[in-house]
């Protein structure tokens, strides 16, 4: 009874224990099968939707290179600010009543745009951007599930208005969209950095799997430009334009030795700080992208012209008797018959039918192209954005009448600056220079050279006859300064030809006349009321201008034996 | 004899890198939140470095000092510019 069914039952327990235990092996290479298949096959399939669900690709925002003028004084710089988005999917619906009170918004308007996102099944919605760190930071430690800061940037302006149409502005994105901020746009812009970080459920970093570009900040951007002597150009220009109930108004102040934009300045502005305000007509950099008819401010061209042939000196005569010239059919008039004048008076008197005797004498092609050598018509090759280009007309279109208005300035354009530029021949010894606005990193002074030293000379002493009591600039004189310029009123182009009542006002000069500093162009567009004429309008803003320039840059005044010096006592002392 | 001995010392050598692995990850984690702690602090330094340069070019702009001095410090423009030459 006890030995003999034992075998049996070990029998079957052996055959079972072999069941089970081949069972088990069966399952355990079921398992190790499936394994080996996860860990082949579908490896890359699996490792990339683990990767997508905790590795994410981080963005770091390069800063933006910042705008400084000559002395380092900043123009533009970008602070770091801190955007709030919001992912709807995550977001909790109770929480969103909290989340608007700590934003300020309308609880149900946010309800409702989320909402929005949801049925659209969007995962990104913008809570508020360029927000100050410390606000946005308040927000994210309330630790709602769904809501992110991400950095970025905002642009500051700090001289706002003044600087505003030089520098343009920057969109939302950071990116330049106006004046130098788009010139220079890849300049400025850096290099955003790229990371991949795993992530938790949280939003926090867990792990930096790599940095695949290391952020590179953009560079600074020196400008020419004199932060003072802009302030000073804009406050007295702001002040004319409003008193002249003028349309507009620019003015560009050259270093007359290096040519140097010391300021470039328009009427009206705006605030690049504050978008909500924006005009697009105020945007306007009139200064480089308006073409204005330069009218007499042209006339020392001619005149040096004509001094440049040989066939004139300063002394020839010229008579402009009966005060009127026939032309075609056409009258060219001076205000009255100022009889027999030399060179130097033309330019005094502002004489159009002076000049347009020189230019007949001289013929379209050498007018031509010693207004073409002079940069008429001409890019200033500045590569600012909306840079106008100016117009000359060929010589085969100047006609005896075209050649006659051109010698007056009508019938070609310039921009303020290239205007401005024109004149840095007369104090560059009769070389024009090229204009710079950034910073160049050396200077190799290549100028083109349009007429002689002497000659260039000539004109400016001539020039200087336009601000004696006699000249049509007198209001534009600096006391204590010997100050040179030409005066110039054109018609404005209406729908019908030159409009009678609309002018534009132009004062263009140079100081001091001993030893020429600075070159300065003022223009004033469409002024109102009973002064119109450039010495009544543009001279007066000249001057100021053009006195205070003049003391900030320190400037030795050069003006001999004025009136008030011989009633000065100067203290007798130890020599 | 033999193989229990190479099979507890592979054992123990597999806890223990198992361990360092534990270890380093956790200091990977650490200096992370340093490294975060820090670039956070950029910021906020980068932030305070523009207002400050914003500040400081407000109040020494050209209008404001010439006000200044003027109806502080009751300066003028020179009325008559006297030029001594030797």
């Amino acid at each position: 009874m006890s030995g003999e069914p034992q075998p049996q039952t070990n029998h079957i327990a052996r055959w079972r224990i072999a069941l089970v235990l081949g069972g088990f092996v069966l399952l355990l290479m079921l398992v190790q099968g499936r394994l080996v298949m996860l860990h082949t096959v579908k490896q890359p399939f699996l490792y990339e939707q683990g990767e997508q669900r905790t590795v994410r690709h981080e963005v770091q925002p390069a800063m933006r290179g910042s705008i400084v003028d000559r002395h380092g004084r900043p123009l533009a710089v970008s602070t770091p600010v801190v955007t709030l988005w919001l992912n709807p999917q995550q977001v909790q619906a109770e929480q969103l009543p909290q989340l608007a009170r700590a934003l300020d918004l309308s609880p149900a308007k946010l309800a409702q745009r989320v909402a929005m996102a949801l049925e659209k099944e969007r995962e990104f919605m913008y809570l508020r951007r360029q927000m100050a760190p410390a606000q946005a930071q308040k927000i994210l430690d309330l630790g709602m599930a769904g809501v992110y800061g991400d950095d970025a940037f905002r642009r500051f302006y700090p001289a706002a208005e003044v600087t505003a149409h030089l520098l343009g502005i920057v969109n939302v994105d950071g990116k330049g969209q106006e004046g130098l901020e788009m010139a220079y746009d890849d300049y400025l812009t850096g290099r955003d950095g790229a990371r991949e970080v795993v992530k938790d459920l949280y939003g926090n970093v867990v792990k930096q799997v790599q940095v695949t570009q290391v952020p590179e900040p953009g560079r600074d951007l020196q400008l020419t430009m004199d932060l003072r002597l802009q302030y000073i150009a804009y406050r007295e220009l702001k002040a004319a334009v409003a008193a002249h109930h003028a349309k507009a108004g620019a003015a560009v102040l050259l270093d007359a030795r290096n040519g140097d934009v010391l300021a470039l300045v328009n009427q009206p502005s705006y605030n690049p700080n504050n978008r909500a305000t924006l005009k697009p007509e105020h945007m306007r950099n009139r200064a480089i992208a308006d073409l204005i008819e330069p009218g007499s401010t042209m006339k020392p061209f001619t005149v040096a012209a004509a001094l440049q042939s040989g066939r004139y000196r300063a002394s020839s005569e010229i008579d402009t008797s009966p005060g009127f010239i026939r032309v075609k059919h056409k009258a060219i008039r001076d205000h009255r018959n100022y009889g027999v004048l030399d060179i130097t008076g033309i330019i005094t008197k502002s004489s159009n039918v002076g000049v347009v005797k020189l230019a007949h004498d001289l013929g379209a092609e050498s007018m031509w192209s010693f207004l073409a050598d002079a940069g008429v018509g001409e890019s200033t090759v500045l590569g600012f954005p909306g840079e106008a280009l100016g117009r000359l007309p060929y010589p085969e279109q100047l006609d005896d009448l075209r050649l006659a208005t051109v010698s007056y300035g009508y019938g070609l354009s310039v921009t303020p600056l290239q205007l401005a530029q024109a004149y840095t021949t007369f104090t560059e010894h009769g070389c024009r220079l090229p204009v710079h606005l950034v910073m160049p990193e050396r200077r190799d002074q290549v100028c083109k050279r349009v007429m002689s030293a002497d000659i260039a000379r000539q004109v400016i002493d001539m020039m200087e006859t336009v601000t004696s009591a006699r000249g049509t600039g007198r209001r534009a004189r600096v006391a204590g300064y010997r100050v040179g310029g030409k005066t110039g009123t054109a018609h404005k182009v209406g729908k019908s030809g030159y409009e009678d009542s609309q002018y534009t006002a132009v004062f263009a000069g140079v100081a001091p006349v001993s030893n020429p500093e600075l070159v300065l162009v003022v223009f004033v567009d469409e002024p109102q009321g009973q002064e119109y004429y450039g010495g009544e309008v543009a001279a007066p803003i000249f001057s100021r201008i053009m006195a205070q320039a003049l003391r900030l840059r320190q400037v030795p005044p050069d003006e001999q034996n004025p009136d008030w010096l011989k009633n000065l006592r100067v203290a007798e002392g130890p020599a | 004899m033999r193989l229990p001995a190479v099979a507890l010392l592979l054992w123990l050598m597999v806890l223990v890198t198992a361990l360092a692995q534990v270890v380093s990850s956790h200091h990977h984690r650490q200096w992370l939140v340093v490294w975060q702690q820090q670039d956070a602090l950029r910021l906020q330094l980068l932030q305070e470095q523009t207002r400050l340069v914003l500040e400081k070019s407000t109040l020494t702009a050209h209008g404001r000092i010439d006000r200044l001095a003027r109806e502080q410090l009751n300066m003028t423009d020179p009325q008559q510019i006297q030029v001594l030459t030797p």
